[in-house]
């Protein structure tokens, strides 16, 4: 029945989507300015179908139903209601309805907003981003369909993967998905710019709104992610380079650069081929990813849903989009030509482009290299952290003395920023990094040069804020949140780096380990039976002598039933100087339990940089004067 | 003037070229080696029987004065160089290596064009 009902949505769907694309097709070749109101109320049927197909699906999620093969998978009658809802996107079918969604979304948002201004360009934004939906909803009635029945239908249902049964990860989802699938509007968009011969800063202005939302939810998904990792897989780091995480990064890349270049073809028309191709690779890069994640290429501890003909229709229909979008490209070539003056805003602008463009490459290289190395040697090669490490950490330098001065530079041609502020803030910099490196601890060349740097920009932002507030003049408070939160997310990051202790022991109940000023106590173990899972919680003591406190945490392993998984809980004691953190795991056939603990200081700041950082967007879209 | 101004600057940057001596060179280098057996996790991180193996390995190696680079080739000769996280620079991976710093310079150059046209 509800199967049934949910097909019926779907085919709803698809049958509005084929009319929207059949009569956008025909307002465009009668070339009247004017949009024919039919095409406007079936965008409306069209969101209303794929909305409803994914609130039934929602439906089917709280009350168990599991005659739908997608629910007897990935839900239980036992679990909390959080994570039945959460569980819809928690598997391949649900995330792909998800997806369907949020193309949706945008498409009838971008179509709503700039269907009276720039109806021609919204027209051919509309057939092309529909025809991608089309592409997606083939895809999910065929081949993942979440409304598939199974029969006999079972009692109960197999359980979502413990790992995922968190806050943080049941709004990772939706929060990426906003971000990278959202940059599907501005992938058409530029298709259709290029089709219409769309003039540049009519197609830089349809489209900023929405490069900064998804910028900004791309940025917040990345974020959660982070912070789930951090406290769930239990090794106190947030960052691994891990192809999941790298696939996420090359669109939050593109993302950056197109927020930044888009205001160049506004103010200036220039870089229209440039902005075209970063629309392109944005939602292209996105589609890859997802690629190289589902379909289980990339090694990465988010590999989930391992199906190769799914990877394979993902390929196809991946091919086909980044073959069509560049012949139309290259076909229509876009003469732009233009000079840049050394010191104007487009020549900074331009630069933090070409930063993006060195960490997209690194990122790109190093997540696709192992499988080259596989195919043309048959070695197997791994590129992690100390990689990406060594070659991004020392390009941080200049971008972010860049990413300080930029803002305050003037369009075409300026006079160079005034000496004195600037000498004054490296100056400032230098003292306070030599402080910290003097009482605290000292750290290696480039952590020296990065916290230089990162300084200068959260001085030089302050500096220019302050100034503005006192002469009242108008002030980009986006740019300003934006480049602010990344000076103080590099710092502390670095600071983090250098001053993290961790220790990695093995210890029985009832003893005592002493490691440098500290000493760490293992009172008791307690067994004990929770909603859906039994947690063994271990009873520790953290003292330390030097810095005088005493810490109780309770690490746990938790053994779920279904499915049969253990998983190992960190436990967490956080302020606004540091973490503290310890996680456990018994040993088999021993008495003893290997404990990992660490001190992380100023992760709490991190955080806040990060969420920062990402406002930016929002604020600039949410609170524009 | 100048070079006393630069002295003064690399005098502030409190360099110290030792390893981070908080995380032991154990931990280190747990964190650059693939847990094998895993998903996408570092000896460090994974609580499985191999990475205990492995502990156990490179710490004996350590008490019995092998560095880390040692260690790095005595586990991959015996495992692949797949349990590295940090690939070798070598005929096969130079690409690796140099391709980031290929777009930085013709990133770098591209922007100069536009700059040269104006002057001429």
């Amino acid at each position: 029945m509800l199967s049934n009902t949910g097909n019926i949505l779907l085919i709803g769907s698809i049958a509005s989507t084929f009319l929207i694309i059949y009569f956008a097709y025909q307002n465009i070749k009668v070339r009247s300015p004017q949009i024919k109101k039919n095409i406007i109320y079936l965008s409306f049927f069209q969101i209303t179908f794929v909305i409803s197909s994914f609130l039934l699906l929602i439906f089917a999620f709280v009350f168990s139903d599991f005659s739908l093969i997608a629910v007897y998978q990935n839900s239980h009658s036992a679990k909390p209601l959080f994570y039945k809802i959460s569980g819809v996107w928690g598997n391949h079918e649900g995330s792909m309805l998800l997806w369907v969604n949020i193309m949706v979304l945008f498409s009838y948002l971008f179509f709503v907003f700039n269907n009276k201004t720039n109806s021609v360009l919204s027209l051919y934004t509309l057939i092309v981003q529909n025809i991608l939906i089309l592409g997606f909803l083939v895809f999910l009635i065929s081949d993942s369909n979440p409304f598939f029945k199974i029969l006999p239908i079972p009692i109960e249902g197999l359980g979502l993967n413990p790992i995922l049964q968190d806050p943080a990860l049941a709004i990772h989802p939706p929060l990426l998905y906003l971000g990278f699938v959202g940059s599907s509007i501005y992938f058409s968009a530029a298709v259709a710019a290029i089709l219409s011969n769309s003039d540049g800063k009519n197609f830089a202005l349809s489209i900023k709104k929405w490069v900064l939302i998804s910028w900004s939810f791309q940025s917040l998904g990345i974020i959660v992610g982070s912070i789930w990792a951090y406290y769930e897989l239990g090794w106190g780091g947030f960052w691994f380079w891990d192809p999941v995480e790298n696939a996420s990064l090359i669109p939050w890349f593109c993302m950056t650069a197109l927020a930044h270049s888009v205001l160049v073809l506004e103010k200036r028309n220039y870089l229209y081929n440039w902005v075209l191709i970063l629309s392109l690779i944005t939602f292209i890069s996105s589609v890859t990813g997802t690629f190289l994640v589902r379909s289980g290429i990339l090694n990465s501890v988010h590999t989930f849903a391992n199906d190769p003909s799914r990877g394979l229709y993902i390929l196809i229909f991946l091919s086909l989009m980044i073959l069509f979008s560049f012949i139309i490209f290259f076909k229509r070539r876009i003469n732009d030509q233009f000079n840049l003056n050394p010191l104007s805003k487009e020549t900074f602008i331009l630069s933090n482009n070409w930063f993006m463009m060195f960490y997209l490459a690194t990122v790109f290289v190093g997540t696709i290299y192992p499988i080259f190395t596989q195919v043309l040697y048959n070695t197997n090669i791994s590129v992690g952290p100390p990689f990406y490490n060594q070659v991004i950490a020392p390009i941080l330098i200049p971008f972010l003395i860049f990413m300080a001065v930029g803002p305050k530079i003037g369009w075409m041609k300026s006079k160079f920023i005034s000496y004195k502020p600037f000498f004054v803030i490296i100056i400032l910099s230098l003292l306070i990094n030599f402080f910290i490196s003097f009482f605290l601890k000292s750290y290696n060349l480039i952590s020296n040069l990065i916290i230089v740097s990162s300084l200068f920009l959260i001085l030089y932002s302050l500096k220019d804020f302050i100034t503005n507030v006192k002469s009242n003049s108008y002030y980009n408070l986006a740019s300003f949140f934006s480049h602010l939160g990344f000076g103080i997310l590099i710092l502390f990051i670095i600071l983090n780096h250098n001053f993290s202790e961790e220790f990695d022991l093995n210890i029985k109940v009832g003893e005592t380990k002493k490691i440098g000023n500290m000493e760490i106590k293992f009172n008791n173990l307690k067994i004990e039976n929770r909603e859906n899972y039994n947690a063994v919680i271990g009873d520790f003591n953290i003292q330390d002598f030097q810095r005088n406190y005493l810490k109780k945490l309770n690490p746990e392993i938790r053994v779920y039933e279904n499915p049969q998984t253990l998983t190992f809980e960190s436990a967490i004691n956080t302020n606004f100087k540091q973490d503290i953190y310890l996680t456990m795991s018994n040993i088999d056939g021993s008495d003893f339990y290997n404990i990992k603990f660490q001190v992380k200081p100023f992760m709490l700041w991190i955080w806040f940089a990060a969420f920062l950082t990402a406002s930016g967007g929002l604020v600039r879209v949410f609170l524009k004067k | 003037m100048k070079t006393k101004f630069l002295i003064i600057i690399l005098l502030m940057l409190n360099i110290k070229l030792s390893a981070n001596e908080n995380i032991g060179i154990d931990t280190k280098i747990f964190k650059n080696l693939r847990c094998l057996v895993c998903q996408g996790q570092t000896i460090a991180e994974s609580n499985s029987d191999f990475a205990q193996t492995i502990k156990i390995v490179v710490r004996d190696k350590i008490s019995r004065g092998s560095n880390e680079k040692e260690i790095y080739e005595f586990l991959s000769e015996k495992y692949g160089e797949w349990i590295v996280y940090k690939p070798k620079f070598n005929y096969i991976n130079s690409f690796l290596w140099i391709s980031p710093y290929i777009v930085l310079i013709l990133g770098g150059y591209l922007i100069f064009k536009y700059f040269r046209k104006r002057r001429q």
